[in-house]
């Protein structure tokens, strides 16, 4: 279960940090990454299978749509303070499919708090293991499969990636870590379904809807 | 009011500062100077702090005094660290320095609130030293984790100051000293964007919950701190804020 912090990293994707590589040379970001790139979705994010997305009012003026980026959070049974990438592994008690849903943004200069951080923008599925293997996660939207994408693609595979966050940061027992998004996640519109799927995963569906203010 | 939280005889518990003791629900008293401080967070609270939202601190840094969008960050909670705690300060970190900010806690449910309604959401105050470690900024959501959400290294507290003994929290004189010698001095009165202006915005796109701390950014004021020293961190009103460099 989730009772702590939900932390994920962006710029995990083999691709994404390729297309990349010329732009890390320029301002504003003048080098390319060295540690993890963080960010949190605090506890207004979090929802659960089947429940449906606000999508703000500006989504249908400046954007269209809400990226929807599949990925897995894996969820912390042990608290993990600079350990090795095995000991990382041990640690994790379960993981679960999770849609890590922003407003479209280009930049990764300024943490995107108002992007990245309205209620329900984070669905998660049911609990699962985390499967040893390969893990292919793949996205539909009304139906028709629209992105799919394996976590080999990782820059930082999970064990990696926990551990290097654990040398500054403790991953405490409750924490949820998403370990990676892929950086040409699909687009949904308001009125649209998403589906994400995965071997060994119980599927994880939401809507995207309007946001009526009140 | 004051209320802190602090371990008692193996719990964690809040208790209220009545005279020099911190009571306990039970009515048991503590004395101060026994207390185990714990930062005064509630499980599961999201922490949000601000950056450059002192125009004289921004002046210093070299960043234009006010941003075209509020520099907010989020923290975890293994950052935190109680009052009289220790913060590790890394054998490379030359460029390790404290900053004094005043922490609005949420009282009660926000969404979309307005300017002129916002301070009616706060339920209280304390403080933060919200330190930083310049070697470490990269330009990937900067201020990246590796700076600003470090184990024990947000040293929170001592307690928290009920909102209606803070008649205008932006009235504020804050302050750190390390070792006894002042290097940060200030006012809330020079934010950029107030308690009241941070509600509203945040509210605005996001549910802020009971318990939810603002951190609301430092004013000028960058001293570099050893292994060793002791850093008090202090707001009219609200109280001091001790905690201890050590080596990591």
């Amino acid at each position: 279960m989730i009772t702590g912090c939900t932390y994920g990293v962006v710029l995990n994707d083999r691709g994404e940090r390729t297309a990349l590589a010329t732009s890390f040379k320029s301002p504003p970001y003048k080098a390319p990454p060295e540690a993890p790139v963080v960010y949190i979705k605090p506890r207004n994010c979090i929802t659960v299978e089947g429940a449906a997305i606000s999508a703000p009012e500006f989504a249908e003026t400046e954007v269209d749509a809400l990226e929807v980026a599949a990925t897995i959070a894996v969820v912390f049974a042990h608290d993990l303070t600079k350990v090795d990438a095995d000991a990382a592994l041990a640690g994790i008690g379960a993981a679960r499919l999770a849609i890590d849903v922003c407003v479209p943004h280009a930049s990764y200069y300024r943490p995107a708090i108002a992007e990245r951080c309205r209620d329900g923008f984070l669905p998660l599925g049911e609990s699962a293991g985390l499967p040893a293997g390969s893990i292919q996660i793949t996205t539909f939207i009304d139906d028709v499969k629209a992105h799919s994408w394996s976590l080999d693609y990782l820059v930082r595979p999970i064990g990696q990636l926990i551990s290097d966050l654990s040398q500054f940061m403790t991953l405490c027992a409750g924490d949820a870590l998403l370990v990676g998004l892929p950086g040409d996640a699909p687009q949904a519109g308001v009125g649209q379904t998403v589906r994400v799927e995965a071997e060994g995963f119980p599927t994880l569906t939401t809507r995207i809807e309007s946001e009526a203010r009140a | 009011m004051k209320r802190a939280r602090i371990l008692h005889q193996g719990n964690e518990a809040w208790a209220e500062l009545v005279d020099d003791q911190l009571r306990l629900p039970d009515g048991t008293g503590v004395a101060i100077a026994d207390a185990q401080w714990l930062a005064p967070v509630t499980p599961g609270a999201t922490i949000f702090a601000l950056g450059l939202n002192y125009a004289d601190h921004n002046k210093e840094l070299g960043f234009s005094a006010k941003q075209a969008t509020p520099l907010v960050f989020l923290k975890g909670h293994a950052t935190l660290q109680g009052h009289g705690g220790t913060t590790p300060r890394p054998a490379d970190a030359n460029q390790m320095h404290p900053e004094c900010e005043l922490v609005a806690i949420i009282g009660r449910t926000a969404r979309n609130v307005s300017e002129a309604d916002a301070l009616t959401y706060v339920g209280g105050y304390t403080i933060a030293n919200d330190y930083a470690i310049r070697e470490y900024l990269e330009n990937y959501y900067r201020p990246n984790a590796r700076v600003k959400n470090r184990d024990h290294a947000t040293p929170l507290g001592p307690w928290i100051v009920d909102a209606a003994d803070v008649p205008d929290p932006q009235l504020l004189k804050l302050s750190t000293t390390v070792n006894g010698t002042v290097v940060q001095h200030g006012s809330t009165a020079d934010m950029i964007l107030s308690v009241a202006g941070l509600i509203a915005y945040l509210s605005g796109f996001m549910t802020l919950s009971p318990g939810d701390m603002i951190l609301t950014g430092t004013p000028h004021g960058v001293h570099f701190v050893a292994v060793g020293d002791t850093v008090v961190s202090e707001i009219e009103g609200v109280g001091q804020l001790v905690n201890h460099v050590v080596a990591a």
